[in-house]
């Protein structure tokens, strides 16, 4: 994946969403992982959210500390859902890197039916995807996206206005620089709130 | 929970693609200070783990831990490096005072570092077949006219041009100048090609 760049922050926020696990061991002055524990210490058998980087380093030890269960998102009723017809499905609310995030959790599906239910919903979505993209509603249509979804949407939606641009004059004007024109905007709505 | 104090801090990064943020001491200074946390307890319960074996998971724990703090300030760090080098690009070398603001002292050496490189690799291009550099950060777009008509923006004060006339930029005032003298002041929003 070449999301997965040591440095890439939304690499790091995907590794940050919770994913529930069983623990397998005792885990020693661990108790503050559970909310709802009273000891130092997190029992075998507890049932927890912790982030997914925290989940992959603990399942990664031989043996196993925790065994990783599926998001809700990824479980079978929800699958049934996205396999039916998956432009119902809020992603923004329900889970906001389907994607990126399923990719990590496929593989504690043994039966592989993640990775294919991932296919599938991209699939279906895309006409989704493309329709945004074109959209004037933009706020109404980009609603129920997740965050990769939205980006490419936007992108889309940027090369389309560029390509556009360049067919109706031919010529394109200078312009102030992105980051510089941010920078004014940002610093106006700042002396604004003033 | 581990590791929160500083995914608040990428999400503001990632919040504010476009532009870069103060460099936030005081939250770098917090993680920094759960981090030495981490490793002191870590390295109580290593002490200790010779007579209680079960103590040693909870030093791996907190180790993970410790190196996801490490990941997450480096992509922090490394995402802003990024937006400095925008920055010279885009602002120029001397950057205006409330852009140097944002930058902690240290961001502000690499950029420093940064733009003499730069300055120096464009002195040295075409050298070989007789030019004594060229400006890189000059006719990013394809120069359709020697000559535009531009809007100035803000009120910039005297411009001296390549031929030795001195023009007065005021705001709202109209000119008709050399595409070559110009772009650098309309990228930095200075002037505007009125088209």
């Amino acid at each position: 994946m070449t999301n997965s760049n040591y440095l890439n922050i939304s690499d790091i926020l995907v590794s940050n969403e919770k994913i529930p696990c069983k623990i397998l061991q005792d885990l020693p002055k661990m108790g503050f992982l559970d909310p709802s524990a009273t000891e130092d210490d997190l029992k075998v058998g507890s049932n927890v959210e912790i982030p997914l980087w925290l989940g992959e380093t603990l399942y990664s030890r031989r043996p196993p500390l925790v065994s990783v269960d599926l998001p809700k998102i990824y479980k079978d009723a929800y699958r049934e859902i996205l396999n039916a017809d998956a432009c119902t499905i809020d992603l923004h609310k329900f889970a906001q890197y389907f994607y990126e995030l399923g990719c990590y959790i496929a593989k504690y599906d043994i039966k592989g039916e993640v990775a294919t239910t991932l296919v599938n919903t991209f699939k279906q979505r895309f006409r989704m995807l493309l329709a945004a993209s074109v959209s004037n509603d933009s706020i109404g249509t980009m609603q129920p996206l997740s965050v990769s979804e939205r980006e490419r949407a936007a992108a889309a939606a940027a090369t389309e206005h560029a390509l556009s641009a360049w067919l109706q004059r031919g010529d394109s004007p200078l312009t102030t620089a992105c980051m510089v024109a941010n920078h004014r905007k940002r610093k106006r709505a700042e002396m604004e709130m003033l | 929970m581990f590791a929160e104090k500083v995914i608040e801090l990428l999400k503001e990064a990632e919040r504010n693609k476009e532009t870069i943020d103060q460099f936030n001491d005081e939250k770098i200074r917090q993680i920094l200070e759960e981090m030495h946390m981490l490793f002191n307890l870590n390295m109580t319960d290593a002490n200790a783990s010779s007579e209680n074996k079960s103590l040693w998971t909870a030093v791996q724990i907190r180790h993970s831990a410790l190196e996801r703090n490490k990941r997450c300030l480096l992509a922090y760090l490394y995402n802003r490096m990024q937006k400095i080098k925008t920055l010279r690009w885009e602002f120029g070398s001397v950057l205006p005072t409330d852009v140097r603001e944002l930058l902690s002292d240290d961001e502000y050496l690499w950029f420093t570092k940064y733009s003499t490189n730069l300055a120096s690799y464009m002195r040295s291009l075409g050298q070989d077949i007789g030019y004594n550099g060229i400006d890189l950060t000059e006719n990013l777009k394809p120069p359709k006219s020697l000559f535009i008509e531009v809007l100035c923006m803000v009120d910039y004060g005297k411009l001296e041009l390549e031929d030795g006339d001195v023009i007065m930029l005021k705001k709202n005032s109209r000119h008709f100048l050399p595409t070559s003298e110009c772009q650098t002041l309309i990228r930095q929003g200075i002037l505007k090609q009125i088209v």
